[in-house]
């Protein structure tokens, strides 16, 4: 069935592997760190080593160990994400749902506010509005959330137009269901398996967001570290401390892919007209 | 007292050489020589431009209405004032070419140069100097630097190029504050300053025109071909913003820019090759300038010194300058320059001692009563916000190595780094700050008023930290009246040591000026003042031109 065509999917098996990995990582740091992500130690042969034994991703300008720096940095980058999509979602499904199932002119007001939002290019105007309120860990995932939430909103109304003329809805209406009711018990539970793929592929997008605002200094403050900024302070070094960039780019690159290829394999798996 | 006269070493010469040996002396020194330094025999050749990189854009190009290096250095080519410091940083006329000082030293005549014109064509004159100084002095102008001539009681005109300063009382930073650069009083008249044309497209009557600037990107000067000391031998003089440092030298080895100051690391590790020495020179000299924590007294958490004086005790100033400079720096323990005798050696240097800081914040009542790790008192954390600009290297390592030094003592600062224009503009113009990591860089008098002074902290001045000590505010004063340099000296100590009592600051480090410079610029001559005091004399060989 769906579980099994999941599965067989290797895109997706091995989208995911890297994931959980990435999630155990995340949530293990305090024992998988080798190291406080925090303490420096400015003595020149502390400083910039390359990978050893003792710092398995060397050490960066300040002394302090990258492994333990990525694994802490893991946590804030994924929880970014999941965070600022969940925000999305929230407000996405809503207006969607509202869209979708009210119809008239609640429909036209949120499809001109979708219209609207999608005329800023999206990263200036997270920048705009950081720029204003100041970076801070807080601030990213909500600018971030509630930037990214249109093509959901689009997706659920779509969903729900085609959805509410089907007769298990009017078998519901005519049992006497609230429209609530009828909006999140019945519809979009049927709705669910194309949000599946949208929220997917809108956590790789947040990550790589908030990778790139850390990176121009406007995301995750110092010392706190996240792989954004990791790359950031690591420029400096590009050419002759080439690990300070180099994992955390890796880090970066294989967990977006592995969300685009769960969400790309998930599209595929779960739509029965791309089935062969 | 008068402008000093010619050099009495220059006829020593002759003490030496007979009559007859002079001519073949000069002779031989003209063979010789000349082929080794073609600028002595002819004019240095001209052309070619020079592009320098800066982190943050100009503000303001009214040269007494900005505060902040960019605009200065611009301002600094494309004005002048009536005073000037030379390589060695004593005082000479720029635009005087002399200058009377009365007995009791409250006047001060200037007579000007006949020859110095104004970009458009117009003669500078005595006009000029009175109509700039009475928009200095004219508070709805705001200008920063308004207490430096608050004594000047009246600027009169005595003829066209004779022009002078009667001051209330006497005034010993006068000459050197007189330096300030004098604007065209025929395109000014009449403006509002504030809002006036002329901070974005100013004209001067420097040794450089003003072109172009582009916001956020560049400004572009061209040499001013009938200036009065000689025509400037480089042709444009470009500043390209550019907010970033690794950049910035990326820009440089690819030859994008000329010039720019480099971070410890790529000054010790990037540049010391025999590839970059090939085509590049470097300089290192200690900076009139120097690092410091600034904490707002008008915050509660700093308002007792004890607290101030642990702050500053945590931090390891030789583990700063070692750490985040590799070594490119001195200690600081007030704001002097170290090589004046203003700076007291016997100012309270706050050595490294937790036990110390620990013991200040335990008497000031801060105890970690929750047992969170974070010292509280009166149900408040010790928690705030440490902020920087964005774009300096040695900055943002330097706040993160003192908020670890802080949290040792239960002490939770929150690191934010910020953009140059709103740092400036939204936090510290408008005190809107718990603690800074900034600098400052330190004018050739001593006098410190704009700075320390309680009057400087109302709105707009640079007292940011709201400052205010009795004594320092008489000393500061005193140090105004005296031409006596002993008692300066001993004003200065004294202000010295009770501002490093006090720790408004924590005076951190002076760090040693880091350029590189592009080896096709030849007539740099490395001096007390720095490298960029003769710019006017720097050349290019007509085949190394670029541009």
């Amino acid at each position: 069935m769906m579980l099994k065509d999941v599965l067989a999917n290797k895109q997706i098996v091995f989208g995911a592997l890297v994931i959980i990995f990435m999630f155990c990582a995340a949530i293990l740091a305090p024992l998988l760190a080798r190291c406080d992500p925090y303490q420096l130690n400015l003595s020149a042969d502390e400083r910039l080593q390359p990978p050893s034994r003792e710092h398995w991703f060397g050490t960066d300008d300040l002394g302090r160990d990258l492994f333990s720096r990525m694994v802490y940095g893991a946590r804030i980058s994924l929880s970014v994400g999941f965070i600022a999509v969940a925000i999305a979602l929230v407000i996405g499904i809503t207006l969607g749902a509202l869209a979708g199932y009210h119809g008239r002119w609640v429909d036209n007001l949120i499809m001109r506010l979708v219209e609207i939002m999608m005329c800023f290019p999206r990263f200036y105007l997270i920048l705009m509005i950081i720029a204003f309120l100041g970076p801070s860990i807080v601030y990213i995932m909500v600018v971030i959330g509630v930037t990214s939430w249109t093509g959901l909103t689009r997706l659920v109304r779509a969903q729900f137009l085609s959805l509410r003329e089907r007769e298990f809805v009017i078998a519901a209406k005519a049992l006497g269901a609230s429209d609530f009711r009828i909006a999140f018990r019945h519809i979009l539970p049927n709705a669910f398996a194309s949000v599946l793929v949208s929220i997917t592929l809108s956590l790789g997008g947040a990550i790589l967001i908030e990778s790139s605002l850390s990176f121009l200094g406007l995301g995750v403050q110092i010392p706190t570290p996240s792989w954004g900024n990791i790359m950031s302070a690591g420029r400096f070094y590009i050419d002759s401390a080439w690990w300070l960039t180099l994992f955390p780019g890796i880090a970066i690159l294989i967990t977006v892919l592995s969300f685009y290829l769960v969400g790309d394999g998930l599209r595929a798996a779960l739509d029965p007209r791309l089935k062969r | 007292m008068r402008q000093s006269q010619p050099n009495p070493h220059s006829n020593n010469f002759s003490l030496f050489a007979g009559r007859l040996l002079r001519p073949l002396f000069i002779i031989a020194a003209f063979v010789f020589l000349c082929p080794l330094y073609p600028a002595l025999c002819a004019e240095r050749p001209c052309g070619d431009a020079y592009v320098t990189a800066s982190i943050g854009d100009a503000v303001n190009l009214i040269p007494f209405l900005a505060s902040d290096s960019t605009s200065g250095s611009i301002t600094g080519l494309v004005f002048n004032g009536l005073t000037k410091a030379d390589k060695d940083l004593d005082i000479v006329g720029d635009i005087a070419e002399k200058w009377d000082i009365s007995e009791d030293g409250t006047e001060i005549t200037f007579y000007l140069k006949k020859d110095v014109r104004w970009h458009d064509g117009a003669p500078l004159t005595a006009g000029d100097v009175k109509f700039t100084f009475e928009a200095i002095l004219d508070p709805k102008n705001g200008c920063p630097y308004i207490a430096n001539y608050k004594d000047i009681e009246s600027v009169e005109v005595i003829d066209d190029f004779a022009v002078r300063f009667k001051y209330s009382q006497p005034y010993a930073p006068a000459l050197s504050k007189l330096g300030v650069a004098i604007v065209p009083e025929h395109l000014l008249r009449g403006e509002d300053l504030r809002i006036s044309k002329f901070k974005r497209d100013p004209v001067g009557c420097g040794p450089y025109i003003f072109r172009k600037w582009n916001t956020e990107q560049y400004i572009i000067l061209e040499s001013n071909k009938d200036y009065f000391e000689h025509r400037p031998y480089i042709d444009k003089h470009i500043t390209r913003i550019i907010p970033d440092q690794a950049v910035q030298f990326l820009e440089l080895i690819t030859g994008g820019i000329d010039e720019m100051t480099l971070t410890p690391y790529q000054y010790f590790y990037r540049t010391d090759t025999e590839k970059f020495k090939a085509h590049y020179n470097r300089y290192k000299y200690l900076s009139r300038a120097y690092t410091y924590i600034g904490y707002n007294l008008t915050d509660p958490l700093f308002r007792d010194k004890r607290v101030r004086k642990a702050l500053s005790y945590a931090v390891d100033k030789n583990e700063i300058i070692n750490g985040a400079l590799m070594g490119l720096g001195e200690p600081c323990t007030g704001p002097f320059f170290k090589k004046t005798p203003y700076y007291s050696a016997g100012a309270e240097g706050y050595a490294y001692d937790p036990e110390r800081a620990r013991l200040l914040l335990f008497q000031a009542g801060w105890r970690d009563t929750d047992g969170d790790g974070v010292l509280d008192k009166d149900g408040r954390a010790f928690k705030f916000k440490l902020i920087t600009n964005q774009g300096n290297k040695d900055r943002e390592d330097i706040v993160t190595i003192i908020q670890r030094k802080w949290k040792e003592l239960g002490i939770e600062a929150d690191i934010q780094i910020i953009a140059w224009p709103s740092f400036i503009k939204e936090f510290i113009d408008k005190k809107n700050f718990q603690a800074v990591v900034l600098g400052w860089t330190m004018a050739l008098d001593p006098d410190c008023y704009v700075v320390w002074h309680s009057e400087s902290s109302k709105k707009g001045g640079l007292n940011f930290v709201s400052y205010k000590n009795e004594e320092v505010d008489k000393l500061i004063e005193e140090g105004r009246r005296t031409f006596d340099n002993k008692k300066r000296v001993e004003a200065y100590n004294r202000i010295h040591e009770v501002i490093a009592e006090d720790a408004p600051y924590t005076f951190l480090y002076f760090p040693y000026a880091r350029t590189a410079v592009s080896k096709r610029f030849r007539g740099i001559e490395p001096a007390a003042a720095g490298i960029g005091y003769n710019f006017i004399d720097w050349y290019v060989d007509p085949g190394d031109m670029r541009y």
